[in-house]
């Protein structure tokens, strides 16, 4: 017995060095906080195993984890009263070291994919970084294709103008240089 | 073209799946609207995001949880699991199969190794059903691995979706007709080949005969018409004489080609 526990740990295991990253990346793009990040892939792995009897062999099962991984998100928020802020906890982008203009910029569009309202910064996350291709989340968010299509346009959209506006607010255009100084760039070098 | 237009083809712009045609639309359009163009540049700059990596006890997180769970499960899992069966399972487990694949097959061993020391009655009357149950499993996830690997991108990979596919003595239909339909239309000589190899252990299947001779007409490789015909040949289909001869009217066939048409016609004949 203990021989198939293993076994059954091992392929569970494989699977986990397959997935983790692409799950954790999901999360931390969509809440900005790397506590609950990895919480949460923790729970994908837990229910893969409870639920597995749900999954139907011959079918895309990339669909099938990223279902059970919106699941997971949407279970904690009903649980936990969600507060999203920009403080210590949250995300910052890593700095290249050669580049604070360009660190700046990524952290202002975080910021702005983050105001976004859950339902389009889904979208722009799985559509951008989660290689899935349209289709693919179509049948994810049990929608048409062209519906995909439009959300993702009209999230493009909203994120620019919410990027605008911060860079605005934060950098007014003849500023340059002195905005770097008063927005010091955050790392968390431990963990990256 | 307006805004609005040109707005319902970004996704596909992005996603690089617009035709030519459209493409330079698109381009000329933001090459003048500096609005278009904003949000063309803010899907671009997405990529400059960071990928996050998990710290390095998350995976002595997921190692404790599993030990956890497997520790709660192991009560009630049966002990009966014959030898043979175990090593039909493993040895399966051990074959070399592509990545991808691979962990779409594990998946499923979880599935099977859920269904069976997880949740099923420990009865002995239930061991046939169960063993019933992994079999078909055990199918499917063969099935699925074949399949997904013929889907690959890299010829090495669907090379191997072939070779796997011939370990199965019966072949399952959708298997056969991904075979075929890789045999017709692979981008690569030796898949194709590798496919027509591993369709010719399966001639007793009507379709497969019919899969082999109608792809002859649609072969440009000199190599598979060749081995085409020398199947047609050894199977001595009833009309395969007939396609012979239409096949030798091709205009512009390789001489080689066509002198081992000649010679295999003249043997069915
Ligand atoms: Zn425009």
């Amino acid at each position: 017995m203990l021989e198939v526990r293993n076994g059954t740990g091992e392929t569970l295991g494989v699977l986990f060095d397959r997935y983790h990253a692409p799950l954790y990346n999901f999360y931390t793009k969509l809440t900005g906080d790397r506590t609950l990040s990895d919480d949460l892939v923790q729970e994908v792995f837990l229910r893969i195993l409870k639920y597995r009897q749900s999954y139907e062999p011959g079918t895309p099962f990339r669909a099938w984890i990223y279902q059970i991984a919106r699941n997971a998100r949407v279970d904690h928020y009903r649980k936990t009263p969600r507060h999203i802020t920009f403080e210590a906890e949250m995300v910052a982008p890593v700095m290249p070291k050669d580049s604070a203009q360009q660190s700046e910029e990524t952290e202002l569009l975080h910021r702005a994919l983050l105001q976004m309202p859950e339902e389009k910064r889904e979208i722009l996350v799985l559509s951008r970084f989660q290689e899935l291709k349209y289709e693919e989340i179509a049948r994810l968010l049990g929608c048409e294709l062209g519906t995909v299509k439009t959300r993702i346009h009209r999230a493009i959209q909203e994120l620019r103008q919410n990027f605008k506006q911060l860079e605005r607010g934060l950098a007014p255009r003849d500023a340059g240089p002195a905005v770097v100084k008063t927005i010091p760039p955050r790392r968390f070098g431990n963990e990256m | 073209m307006r805004c609005e237009e040109i707005g319902e083809l970004l996704p596909d712009y992005f996603e690089g799946s617009l035709k030519a045609g459209q493409d330079s639309l698109v381009e000329e359009h933001i090459a003048q609207c500096a609005d278009c163009r904003e949000e063309v540049v803010i899907w671009k700059k997405l990529s400059l995001l960071p990928v996050e990596r998990l710290g390095a006890g998350s995976r002595e997180r997921f190692e404790a949880m599993l030990s956890a769970y497997q520790t709660g499960r192991s009560d009630k899992a049966s002990a009966g699991f014959g030898p043979s069966k175990r090593g039909l399972l493993w040895s399966w487990l051990r074959s070399p199969v592509g990545a991808l694949a691979w962990s779409a097959a594990l998946l499923v061993i979880g599935v099977f190794a859920g269904n069976y020391f997880g949740n099923r009655p420990t009865h002995s009357s239930a061991n046939q059903d169960e063993i019933a149950t992994m079999h078909t499993e055990l199918a499917n996830m063969k099935q699925m691995v074949v399949l997904s690997m013929l889907q690959q991108q890299s010829a090495g990979e669907r090379l191997q979706g072939v070779s796997y596919s011939r370990r199965e003595d019966q072949l399952d239909p959708q298997v056969m007709s991904a075979l075929v339909h890789t045999l017709r239309y692979d981008g690569s000589v030796d898949v194709r080949l590798a496919a027509l190899d591993a369709l010719s252990r399966h001639g007793a299947q009507p379709q497969v005969h019919k899969g082999v001779v109608d792809a002859l007409q649609e072969q440009q490789s000199p190599l598979v018409q060749v081995a085409l015909i020398d199947l047609m040949l050894e199977w001595r289909d009833p009309d395969a004489a007939q396609r012979l001869r239409d096949f030798v009217q091709t205009p512009n066939l390789n001489p080689a080609v066509r002198q081992r048409a000649d010679w295999a016609l003249s043997r069915l004949n």
